[in-house]
């Protein structure tokens, strides 16, 4: 099949999740498809400046071309337009406004798929709240499949997308949950549907890979045992606020002592306390050697459509404790029966304790995690729903 | 393992978990004077599932106190600040440039720390807005089974 993915950034070198999933699933479809990535420039999830340069290039095996940005994202324009159309039911153009200056704004890219769309057999869009699935997947509908990554964030209560998820021809989901909410929000069933989440690689089983105890492989980062560990972003949106606020009141009020291990880079200040450790951004193998010895995985997150950081910490059979508050993180959690959810400091201090007091049930509950990444995310797994899929639409569309 | 037979249940310790979370809170709020209804620990969970129930659904689409309070621009918070000018077309624009240009940036603290609070109280609004919704809801249907058995 020819196909194009459609995404607002690509790169080896960018971490947004969105973006990993289309690179990582652009790199496999390419084996056996003919894959072509449409993108921006930009590089910069913030300001969306342009950084690559335009036109076609090859990257990792697969053909990507570049459309410019034909503006930096207006970031008080963006902030007041949010305030707005989020709090009150402001007119269609306002919301249409929004994913406007959302960006990033790349009419290049638009007139492309009016111009070219017809060569591709089929058309995935990442992403529904940028201005390249927005704007450009009506252009192809008939031939467009989307993934959504939507999260229960005030973004998926636009009025206008209720209108915007009837077009797509097939959806990509990452869970149930998010499958659940984009349908609610088209007022019906959405077919061809496929829940495919992410793909994961095994990893050597935790006596295979080492003869040593845990606390002895990852001694050369100086972590007192036990810790919970955090890993990526650090950052409000992700909840981190909230979970300093919770474990700080956690020690204080006589939990079980236990370190916090922050591993990705800081976007927001990190509280100054004995019991906090900020490592920054982390290379793989130091990541792997903290997910080695965590007692649990803490994900605080309230929006999430699909949480990597669980599935990596499962991938290692670490029992993970998450923001119960999020439907996402919490059904994937009762799915994979592999690790507790809070809803306020009282359950996430009870949650944390209980953990760290029942070493060999924790332990159990991050081997059930992993058997659950073992069902439903490894690679063989996902690639054959996402072809199956494919073919169902395609067939459709003839 | 199989998923049919856990060798632990989530579900079982997360229950147990809340169960003596909710025992705790309990009686705290009692200890600093909360009602005596609540020392009933089904009332509490009860109370506990209204609200809970309420704050689950804050959506502003999903309220209808809003619809029925009248012109917005009598109640409602917002946060975004619009810099205009009641003057004519060139001073206004003048009067305007020199707000976003000069007295922005130097009011910027001033205004982020305003704004991060506007738009926490207009979730509390909404919160309450849930739950007196809740709340009405919950009444409305005793009505109406009350209704039913007085038949």
């Amino acid at each position: 099949m020819k196909l194009a993915c459609v995404v607002h950034r690509y790169g080896a070198d960018i971490a947004g999740g969105s973006e990993a999933h289309c690179r990582q699933l652009a790199e496999r479809l390419a084996a056996h498809h003919e894959v072509t990535v449409l993108t921006t420039c930009a590089k910069d999830y913030v300001t969306w400046a342009n950084a690559y340069p335009p036109g076609r290039s090859r990257v990792n095996g697969v053909d990507v071309v570049r459309f410019p940005v034909r503006r930096p994202r207006r970031l008080k324009v963006f902030a007041d337009l949010t305030d707005e159309v989020f709090d009150s039911r402001a007119p269609t153009e306002r919301q249409e406004a929004w994913f406007r200056e959302n960006g990033p704004e790349t009419p290049a890219l638009l007139d492309h798929l009016r111009a070219h769309g017809a060569e591709y057999e089929l058309l995935l869009f990442w992403s529904y709240r940028y201005y390249t699935a927005y704007f450009g997947l009506p252009i192809v509908a008939g031939r467009s499949v989307l993934v959504p990554t939507a999260e229960e964030d005030p973004a998926i209560g636009l009025d206008v997308l209720e209108d915007y998820f009837k077009k797509p021809a097939g959806f990509l989901f990452l869970t149930p949950e998010e499958e659940e909410l984009v349908s609610r929000r088209a007022g019906t069933r959405l077919a061809p549907a496929a829940v495919i989440g992410a793909g994961l690689d095994p990893m050597p089983e935790p006596h295979e890979a080492s003869a040593e105890p845990p606390a002895a492989r990852r001694s050369d980062s100086s972590i007192p045992d036990p810790y919970l560990l955090y890993l990526g972003r650090v950052d409000r949106n992700k909840g981190c606020h909230t979970l300093f606020e919770y474990f700080e009141q956690h020690l204080s009020e006589g939990g079980l002592d236990t370190t916090l291990v922050l591993a990705g880079p800081a976007k927001m200040p990190i509280p100054v306390h004995p019991r906090i450790t900020a490592l920054g951004f982390v290379d793989d193998a130091l990541r792997d050697a903290l997910l080695g010895g965590a007692r649990a995985l803490v994900v605080p997150s309230p929006y999430e459509s699909l949480s990597l950081a669980l599935l990596e910490g499962w991938n290692h059979s670490v029992p993970a404790i998450v923001n119960g508050d999020c439907a996402v993180l919490a059904g994937q959690v009762r799915r994979a029966n592999g690790g507790l959810s809070y809803r306020s400091a009282r359950e996430f201090s009870a949650a944390l304790d209980w953990l760290l007091a029942h070493d060999r049930e924790a332990h159990v509950i991050g081997s059930q995690g992993r058997a659950y990444v073992d069902r439903e995310y490894r690679w063989p797994t996902v690639m054959s729903r996402v072809d199956a899929l494919l073919a169902e639409v395609c067939r459709r569309s003839r | 393992m199989t998923t049919g037979d856990p060798a632990v249940s989530v579900d079982s310790i997360m229950s147990q978990l809340q169960d003596r979370v909710r025992a705790r809170l309990r009686e705290e709020l009692l200890q600093h004077g909360a009602s005596p209804a609540l020392e009933d620990p089904r009332v509490f969970a009860d109370v506990e599932r209204v609200l809970r129930d309420a704050t689950s659904r804050t959506a502003a689409r999903a309220l209808l106190l809003p619809e029925l309070l009248g012109d917005p621009a009598t109640w409602r918070l917002e946060p975004a600040l619009a810099i205009s000018s009641h003057r004519g077309a060139l001073a206004a624009s003048v009067i305007r440039g020199m707000k976003q240009r000069v007295l922005m940036p130097v009011l910027r603290w001033l205004f982020e720390y305003s704004h991060d609070n506007f738009v926490r109280q207009q979730r509390v609004n909404q919160v309450l807005f849930a739950c007196v919704q809740e709340l009405a809801i919950e009444n409305a249907e005793l009505r109406r089974d009350l209704a039913a058995l007085r038949k």
